[in-house]
């Protein structure tokens, strides 16, 4: 009973099938997608990031910050993802265009950050939050990212203007000061750049109510 | 969209039909007839069906004495 | 003390020991000898990398209910040291007992000794110091980004080399076979590791070097991730099932035809079932659509699969007591079922909505990664180690602690995160709970989690340290209680019918 023949095209002829199916199809139908121009205002969405952003976006790869947030919103009525304010719409493939790599998420330990530069404009919040996720949100299980940040004497000249604002048990103490390191800046940078709510006509933001 | 979905559904309809045809040509040509033979395939005389292999936990004592070589 | 077994009690006790049997065991012997080194290679290897991943592992899920645990460094960071866990005991550990399993399966079942072993340690040795350079890259924050692919760019080609030395060599002892007949695990071995090379590199070129456009990267990550679960490891986990089973109870397996149907059906299906990790996602529905059905079709593999293994044990539950190899097997032949019923129902949209980005995942990817997978390996590990070192295993306490030890600690890994995987989703899709409740409803489980993890960690030094002895001995003067060949005959022992 010799079917080696049988059983090699067997072998590549099943995952042709795949390969082709979710491989070559998706790439073929969703390959190509182009920014959309608003007729209207003509804003083009969606546009490659600003440097510094872009920078944080891979502080933010390098950390791993993926393995606990996604960066997907469900659509309505399949999950809470929009009655949780993770984002005014469902995502769609096109919000995806210019990221290398697509860091989509597949755990949600912590929230969705799709919208978070909404739901979070504030550099204070951020820069405290970063630096000791419990200042900010009590109970968390996000560990600290004080390394990205510089504990240092406070000089003649006084307080930096970047200086966190921390109190109580959180302060580096009398003298001391918190400063961001630039890596730092830039994860934030790129946090707050994360917006869900501009409309696509594939995905139209739900009406005012 | 719709020529993705016309190629999809028909490559899922081709495609099983091809390893269905697969089947039904290894079993004209007798591929799958000795079945019972391949099945015997990890067995031989030294260690025939019949026989377990792989003793070695709660062995009774009185079995315990001779060498650690195995014949493999 | 060491005397052979005299020559009148191995026939008085081997009835058919003819001249040609004897010919047929000295070519089995040497068949097993040819492989001794590389294979011994490839388990030493994955056994380290099995020992650092534990403790990766150790880390990381205390980390998760501990934030402030070893907070102070970017290299420990939990989503750093969970990667490097993930790639030490997927590319490390599992691939390297895979390979070594593979390669002493392949030639058993092909009756050829294994030629020029030192390109396959060369490659062995390529794989390893690619695995160093690409986790420390990890470590160092090089990660690439990619679920299952993070290894660093500059690492993966060397990966990319010793794979195909691999898998080359695995095909060239298939090409010289002395036995012309195929055996089910053969079918089995030779499409994963045809299957592999060809999903890596797709893999690696259209999300490393040329990244595709948005989110294609992501349809073919998980084409990728999925497959390698399902088209590289399942596929040698069954491959070993497959031979152990009927071999170590000394029964043919109970279908042949069933172990056909379940193969085919499995190469068909299989492969299209990645994209059920995208549920709810950003892509067109036919793509979820097309993966959720071949993720329901896996039942036709899984449960012919299922009925051909049980119907193979069924009357022989008792040799459990005897057969490290066989405890382990079943173990990982019953997880099997289990856990590709439990991805079944997982891909499914109404239960995805709730378990999906809940711990639940994470519990069934060790339910197939451990309790199916690592398992199975582990029996077939005890199986090859005293036939490749010529050497029975130096403490029967250390195999039963380690079997133990495993089988406990990964019910009580995956069981309560399973369940509380569950209830993390289902309060995450009541809008009104705040989210740093759901996520205080995680912390009892996550805790559970880390003692299963102890306990997994004790099983596996345990495992280790009769490795190294059995080792030790190979290389010193010992003492053995008993031939294992003979035990298998003798009277007190259980034979099958």
């Amino acid at each position: 009973m010799n079917y080696g023949p049988l059983l090699f095209l067997g072998i590549l002829f099943t995952l042709a099938g795949s390969w082709f199916g979710l491989v070559l199809m998706p790439n073929r139908q969703l390959g190509d997608l182009q920014p959309h121009v608003n007729t209207n205002t003509a804003a083009i969405y969606p546009q490659p990031i600003p440097g510094e952003a872009a920078q944080g976006r891979e502080v933010y790869r390098s950390l791993g910050c993926n393995y606990c947030h996604t960066q997907q919103v469900r659509p309505d009525g399949f999950g809470s993802d929009i009655q949780r304010g993770w984002g005014k719409r469902r995502s769609v493939a096109r919000d995806y265009i210019y990221q290398k790599p697509v860091m989509l998420g597949s755990s949600r330990t912590g929230p969705d950050l799709t919208n978070i530069g909404e739901r979070q404009p504030s550099y204070d919040w951020h820069f405290t939050h970063l630096y000791n996720p419990q200042t900010t949100s009590k109970g968390s299980i996000m560990p600290s990212y004080a390394y990205l940040f510089d504990v240092r004497k406070i000089g003649y000249g006084g307080a930096s203007t970047n200086a966190l604002k921390l109190s109580g048990d959180f302060s580096p103490g009398p003298g001391f000061e918190v400063v961001p390191k630039p890596e730092a800046v830039q994860l934030v940078e790129y946090l707050r750049s994360l917006k869900s709510s501009v409309e696509l006509p594939e995905a139209p933001l739900p009406k005012a109510e | 969209m719709g020529i993705i979905s016309f190629i999809l559904i028909g490559s899922s309809l081709v495609f099983p039909a091809v390893a269905v045809w697969a089947l039904w040509w290894a079993g004209r040509n007798g591929q799958l007839s000795h079945s019972d033979k391949a099945a015997l395939l990890p067995f031989d005389e030294q260690e025939p069906v019949g026989r377990m292999t792989d003793v070695v936990l709660n062995r009774p004592r009185a079995l315990v004495s001779g060498s650690g070589r195995i014949s493999s | 003390m060491s005397t052979p077994a005299s020559p009148s009690v191995m026939s008085a006790l081997s009835p058919r020991d003819t001249a040609e049997s004897r010919d047929r065991r000295a070519e089995l012997a040497e068949i097993d000898e040819s492989t001794s080194g590389t294979v011994l290679l490839f388990f030493l290897a994955g056994m380290a990398w099995l020992l650092i991943g534990t403790l990766f592992a150790l880390i990381a899920s205390y980390k998760l209910h501990s934030p402030e645990f070893l907070n102070q460094y970017a290299w420990l960071t939990f989503g750093r040291i969970r990667t490097a866990h993930l790639n030490a005991v997927i590319f490390g550990f599992s691939a390297e007992v895979a390979v070594g399993v593979v390669l002493w399966l392949m030639c058993r079942l092909c009756r050829v000794p294994l030629m020029a072993q030192s390109v396959i340690n060369a490659a062995a040795i390529f794989w390893n110091v690619g695995l160093v350079i690409g986790i420390g890259g990890i470590l160092r924050g090089d990660t690439t980004g990619i679920e299952y692919l993070e290894l660093p760019k500059y690492a993966t080609p060397i990966l990319f080399v010793a794979f195909a030395l691999i898998a080359v060599w695995t095909i060239v002892v298939f090409r010289f076979r002395r036995e012309r007949h195929l055996y089910v695990s053969q079918w089995y071995i030779l499409a994963a590791v045809l299957w592999f090379p060809w999903l890596y590199s797709t893999a690696q070129l259209l999300l490393v070097l040329e990244p595709a456009r948005g989110t294609v990267q992501a349809a073919v990550n998980w084409w990728f991730g999925h497959n390698v679960l399902g088209l590289w490891f399942t596929p040698i986990g069954l491959a070993a099932i497959y031979y152990f089973l009927p071999k170590v109870i000394g029964r043919p397996i109970h279908s042949y035809y069933l172990s056909v149907l379940g193969f085919w059906t499995l190469a068909l299906f299989y492969n299209w079932n990645g994209f059920h990790h995208l549920v709810g996602g950003p892509f067109p529905a036919w793509m979820i659509t097309i993966s959720i059905v071949a993720s329901v079709m896996m039942v036709i593999p899984v449960v012919s699969t299922a009925i051909n293994h049980h119907f193979t044990m069924v009357g022989h539950f008792g040799k459990l007591k005897y057969s490290p190899t066989l405890r382990f097997i079943v173990f990982g032949a019953v997880s099997y079922t289990i856990s590709s019923l439990q991805g079944v129902l997982s891909s499914v949209r109404w239960f995805s909505e709730v378990a999906h980005f809940t711990h639940h995942t994470v519990a069934h990817a060790h339910w197939g990664m451990y309790a199916f997978f690592t398992m199975t390996m582990f029996g077939s590990m005890y199986y090859i180690l005293p036939r490749i070192t010529q050497r029975e295993w130096p403490s029967e306490r250390l195999i039963s602690l380690h079997f133990w030890c495993t089988a406990l600690g990964i019910i009580l890994y995956v069981v309560p995160l399973s369940y509380g995987g569950w209830l993390q989703g289902k309060a995450m899709l009541n809008a009104t709970t705040p989210f740093l409740e759901v996520v205080q409803g995680t912390l009892p489980w996550l805790k559970i989690r880390t003692v299963s993890g102890l306990l997994l960690a004790l099983g596996h030094v345990a495992f280790f340290a009769n490795l190294i002895w059995l080792l030790a001995r190979r290389f010193g003067p010992y003492r053995q209680p008993e031939p294992m060949i003979l035990a298998g005959v003798t009277p007190a022992a259980p034979v099958g019918k």
